[in-house]
């Protein structure tokens, strides 16, 4: 695993595939999922590909298996997930797979047509049923109004009796319809047929299942009375025209009590044949269920097939295929293994052949990660793919990613609940795993498991160092602070509230430090933020330019390994210099502080800030300790001050100046040995190997556009000169943000729990269980998760450009091989 | 409205729409689709576009029937979607450019119950985009009065059809003038309607609504020679919100044959270019593709701006005629009639 440091080596390959062993040959690679292919007919359209057919069967497979699957998700028939990997079937199997496809769709579809065709019938008697329970009650309505309809007619007088007295036949229409469409239904009527209709509706409580959708749906019973021929049509009309289903309905009442014991029979019977098909449905399904995952992982892997298949080049002879691919030199054995399983399965007799070819092609980077290094590994990648065999930052990542996050997430507490969450995630990582959620946050917490193990650990490393646990210290070597042996006596302490303890008094303090991070003394301490912050600010400079330097020598290896000895001397040698000489000094000029000076000669401490800005001003101005100063530091920041300055000519004006020198002088030399003839073989044959080298090693270079490279470098030594000292700034978020997180969490203890804890009795009791909560879901919301998040993204921005910048220049692409476990998974994801 | 406050109530949609504009079909796509040999090709170049698995589902053979159903299925799913998030004025908006749908639904119905179709055989046939509730119901009218009275009156076309009442019985010319008169009445409306939005809302939809007028103008003046249709009938039927009117309108009406409204368009530049580069002659562009030339031209500069509605109305237009040109290609690829193929109107 050595190799992950630079990506794997490639090489560019050749196959020749028997037409007959191609299939399987290609199937065999994808199983195994090394190889990518090349597409030689970029300009051939998708549908004049020569396995279109095979395509598009396949398509038309698969989407018979989407509709048997809709079904069954339909029927709420769980599909087994065995967790199996068939091999791509044979081609010949693909006929038994659409025969057998084919058989249960027709299957299907047939039980379904009769399924609806009986619900439909059932629908109908049911709706009948309804409508003669609820007209009865409108006959009924109408029968003991009739007294009261004879008196009003005596009321109204002789008149209306003769016109009421011919025997009045009113025609009437009964059906169902959808309820929401009642109002404009009765609106059309008494529009169209100017009033002369009454409409009597009644809902039907339970919902009536649409037949063709399985949906629920709620329906009205209605009844029309209407008197002649011609609004009978017209009612008739406008009932089609709101879909409304019309019924028979007998006049009298002895025929509608025989019918509606006709219908609740045929009712039953329906309902025998209806659950029968059901189940005859269900044992299909429920058959198809078994199959089915394993049937689609089947038929998608022969569709990639012919998909890979259709980028093959056919040769003149039409006997072999040929293609193009990119595979790693390590696993040439495994593939050449793979094509002779392949050529065996097919019961070919000429073997396949794989050949590596030259190229100028830059191949794809392949970084050969496992389930912990992988999320490093996309860290890196999602800021840009590294060239081929450019130094990869990921190895290195791994360390330094939680280190600088702990820097600002240092909490042991914090810290601990984190470790806890990761070691959760990842002991039960394959029970995990085997539920597949869907839930995007969730899994990409748990694809970072190990990045937040690694995160929680050295966060609680970096909270003890800190001394902070849930914004609280403990006390684990003792304090060597100790003010009751002093001068004060406890009366004095216990009287004052502030006192301070003078660290040259050895009563005070013991003389030496606190063994192991933080001495507890400067948690109760009034100065504690002040000292914490200048602490906290040295820290994150030495870390941070030291990270940067190790940025610069990573660039040292990608120059070496690509044998660029110009960008050695032109651009690694002026980048060391210029930043070991104002950041490398910077960093001793803080060493010598620390241990140089203590508290006796506290007063005469130099201030780095203003040191530095004075080393470049060139001012050096008389102060009260001037003593201190060592004797050489003036001639040595001069020193140092003028090589900066040489660093940045150097840096920009040398590589360009080279290149084109050199350039210059192989066109002489070409130029040189055209013109006159070769006296001397020897000297000849060099200056072709040497031309031939120069082309190979970049014509595309020697086409020197000169601007192009000045503009080039002028941009890249700005970008260094001008990053280097913004990147150090940029490294103060590590104390920035180590601030804020400490300063949130002591201000929530303070607010919160502390508020309980100062609550004396039984009443403290309660009040220390009731405030226990909002402090924990305040700290789980606030400190663990959007701070982390905070500092994770100040982390990554860390590397991404502060680290990265130096020396990474992420141009290359990724390698993608054709793997069926890929597409497979792929799939199942759109699904 | 001001652009200051556009984006509080539809930048969201004009996000989308803008979105949705992306996927409208290139010229590569185009040849791509022309060079198919069978309706499957067609499916599977159009699956590597916007339209996607579209037709993934359909049971082969195809037929172009499916296509055109469910290329009018995605533009109404698109467009349910914006008309559901939108707010009144473009709620307004979106509804008023769904009121032509309507009037061809009605003309569609009340022709087809003329000639004795079942209405369930006719509904099908209507375009999703213009169904109202008391659309199948229509067939219940005989004369323009009763189709107002029973159907229309509770729809929002009600207002529109006000002039066509005394019209005596629904005939073949009597339906051909209902939908003139509707759609001339609709288009001032709208026409009105976008004027009091102002801004780049009314400057785009008063170009793109005058075309519209004056391009039914023109046909109205076209089909109508060797109808019995008198000329003052016809010169009510001319929506009143283009370029042509007054003028121009007027000289039409006077009009007897092709070369007289030809002499009319001569006095429009814009017009006159589209009346000279077509012809009759196979091989070259007939007035109508012209025509939908220049409304594509026109749509496509209403996306140049932003906050306003007339993109709503462009993509719609923009849709409508990809779609003609994809059933266009399809009906050429079904029917092995290759030699029109090329006929369809690139829009991007």
């Amino acid at each position: 695993m050595g190799s992950l440091y630079r990506s794997e080596e490639m090489a560019s390959c050749q196959l020749f595939l028997q037409a007959e062993a191609a299939y399987a040959c290609v199937s065999e690679l994808g199983e195994l999922g090394l190889v990518q292919f090349r597409d030689l007919n970029p300009d051939v359209n998708a549908f004049q590909r020569k396995f279109v057919n095979e395509v598009r069967r396949c398509e038309e497979m698969e989407r018979k298996l989407r509709f048997l699957e809709k079904e069954i998700r339909k029927d709420e028939i769980p599909m087994l997930d065995t967790g199996d990997n068939p091999d791509a079937p044979a081609p010949r199997e693909m006929i038994d797979l659409e025969a057998t496809f084919e058989k249960l769709e027709n299957e299907m579809k047939e039980v379904n047509a009769n399924a609806e065709a009986l619900k439909r019938n059932y629908l109908d008697l049911t709706e009948l049923k309804h409508i003669l329970r609820k007209t009865q009650t409108f006959f009924d309505e109408a029968m003991s109004d009739q007294g009261m309809t004879e008196e009003s007619i005596v009321l109204l007088g002789e008149e209306a009796v003769k016109t009421s007295g011919q025997p009045l036949r009113l025609g009437f229409v009964a059906g169902v319809i959808l309820r929401e469409r009642i109002p404009p239904f009765e609106r059309m009527l008494w529009r169209a047929c100017r009033g002369n209709v009454f409409l009597r509706q009644t809902e039907i409580l339970t919902p009536l299942e649409d037949p063709v959708t399985g949906d629920r749906v709620h329906k009205s019973v209605f009844i029309i009375f209407f008197q002649g021929d011609q609004l009978k049509s017209r009612v008739k009309k406008i009932c089609e025209g709101f879909r409304a289903t019309l019924y028979p309905c007998p006049e009298t009442q002895a025929e509608r009590r025989e019918m509606s014991l006709g219908v609740t029979t045929r009712i039953e019977d329906l309902n025998t044949i209806l659950s029968q098909t059901q189940d005859h449905r269900h044992r299909v399904l429920v058959a198809a269920a078994k199959d089915i995952k394993v049937w689609f992982i089947k038929v998608r892997k022969i569709k990639a097939v012919y998909h890979t298949l259709n980028m093959l080049n056919l040769d003149v002879t039409q006997k072999c295929l040929i293609s193009e691919c990119w595979c790693p030199i390590r696993d040439l054995e495994k593939i050449q293994m793979a094509l002779r399983r392949g050529t065996e399965r097919s019961g070919g007799s000429v073997p396949s052949i794989l050949n590596r070819m030259e190229t100028k092609e830059q191949p794809p980077t392949y970084n050969c990660t496992n389930k912990f290094t992988k999320v490093f590994q996309d860290i890196v990648d999602s800021y840009g793919v590294a060239g081929y065999r450019e130094v990869n930052p990921a190895p290195f990542t791994i360390v330094s990613f939680p280190f600088l996050f702990s820097l600002m997430f240092g909490d042991a507490g914090h810290g601990t609940l984190m470790l806890l969450a990761a070691i959760a995630m990842v002991v039960f990582e394959k029970r995990i795993l085997r539920q597949k959620s869907d839930n995007e946050i969730w899994n990409m917490f748990f694809d970072g498991r190990y990045i937040i193990l690694l995160m929680g650990a050295f966060s609680l490393y970096a909270g003890l160092m800190y001394n902070d646990i849930f914004s609280k210290s403990i006390n684990i070597f003792g304090s060597v602070w100790h003010p009751t042996s002093g001068e004060f006596s406890a009366e004095i302490i216990k009287t004052h509230k502030d006192l301070t303890l003078d660290p040259t008094n050895d009563t005070d303090y013991r003389g030496v430090p606190y063994p192991f991070g933080m001495d507890p003394a400067w948690q109760l301490s009034l100065n504690k933020i002040k000292w914490l912050n200048s602490f906290k600010m040295k820290i994150s400079i030495i870390f941070g330019v030291g990270q940067m330097f190790f940025g610069v020598v990573l660039s040292l290896q990608n120059h070496r390994f690509f044998k660029d000895s110009i960008s050695i001397f032109c651009e690694f040698l002026p980048q060391v210099i210029f930043l070991t000489c104002i950041f490398g000094y910077l960093i001793v000029l803080i060493l010598h502080k620390w241990i140089a000076i203590d508290a006796t000669d506290a007063g005469c401490a130099p201030s780095l800030l203003i040191g530095l800005i004075n080393m470049f001003l060139l001012n050096y101005p008389e102060e009260p300790c001037s003593s201190r100063v060592p004797p050489g530091q003036k001639g040595l920041q001069s020193f140092l001050l003028i090589l900066i300055i040489l660093c940045v000519p150097w840096l920009l004006v040398l590589k360009p100046y080279i290149l084109k020198r050199r350039y210059q002088a192989t066109q002489q030399k070409s130029s040189s040995r055209l013109g006159t003839s070769t006296e001397d073989g020897k000297s000849a044959e060099d200056a072709i190997d040497g031309a031939i080298q120069d082309d190979s090693h970049g014509q595309y270079e020697e086409e020197l556009n000169l601007l192009e490279i000045v503009v080039h470098q002028c941009i890249h030594t700005i970008e260094y000169c001008l990053g280097c000292i913004s990147h150090t700034a940029s490294y103060l978020r590590l104390w920035a943000l180590s601030l804020a997180h400490a300063e949130l969490s002591e201000v929530l203890w303070n607010m919160v729990f502390r508020v309980a804890l100062k609550v004396d009795g039984y009443l403290g009791v309660i009040s220390i269980y009731i405030l226990f909560t909002p402090w924990a879901c305040l700290t789980i919301a606030i400190l663990l998760l959007m701070e982390a998040l905070s500092a994770f993204l100040h982390t990554l921005r860390l590397h991404w450009i502060e680290f990265q910048s130096k020396f990474y220049k992420g141009d290359g692409y990724l390698f993608d091989p054709f793997s069926f476990d890929k597409i497979i998974e792929s799939r199942a994801d759109e699904v | 409205m001001n652009s200051l406050n556009f984006n509080i109530d539809n930048g969201y949609l004009e996000g989308l729409v803008r979105g949705f504009k992306g996927g409208i079909l290139k010229q590569t796509d185009y040849l791509n689709l022309i060079q198919c040999e069978t309706l499957e090709d067609l499916k599977l170049h159009l699956q590597s576009t916007d339209y996607g698995n579209f037709l993934a589902n359909e049971a082969s053979p195809l037929q172009v029937s499916v296509i055109d159903d469910k290329l009018k299925e995605k533009l109404v799913i698109e467009f349910q979607h914006m008309r559901n998030q939108s707010v009144t004025p473009l709620a307004t908006f979106l509804d008023y450019i769904t009121y032509s749908y309507m009037i061809d639904n009605i003309v569609l119905l009340i022709t087809g119950t003329l000639h004795q179709r079942a209405i369930s055989e006719l509904i099908p046939k209507c375009h999703p985009l213009g169904s109202f509730e008391q659309m199948e119901a229509l067939h219940i009218a005989s004369t323009p009065a009763e189709l107002y009275n029973a159907v229309l009156v509770d729809t929002p076309l009600a207002s529109y059809f006000i002039d066509c009442i005394s019209e005596q019985d629904l005939d073949e010319l009597n339906i051909e003038i209902i939908r003139n008169a509707l759609y001339k009445a609709y288009l001032e409306d709208f026409y009105k309607f976008c004027q009091t939005l102002g801004d780049s809302t009314g400057a785009y939809m008063s170009d793109a609504l005058a075309f519209e007028a004056d391009r039914r103008a023109f046909i109205i003046t076209i089909n109508s020679f060797g109808t019995e249709l008198p000329k003052d009938d016809r010169a009510k039927l001319y929506p009143r919100c283009g370029k042509l009117f007054p003028d121009g309108l007027a000289a039409l009406a006077r009009a007897d044959d092709y070369e007289q409204v030809r002499a009319v368009a001569e006095y429009y530049s814009e017009y006159r270019v589209l009346f000279e580069e077509s012809s009759n002659n196979p091989g070259e562009k007939t007035l109508e593709d012209k025509f939908f030339e220049y409304e594509v031209m026109l749509m496509k500069k209403a996306f140049l701006d932003q906050f306003h509605f007339g993109i709503f109305y462009a993509y719609v237009k923009l849709k409508e005629q990809e779609s003609r040109n994809i059933i266009w290609i399809a009906e050429c690829v079904a029917q092995r009639h290759r030699a029109k193929i090329d006929s369809y109107i690139p829009i991007f």
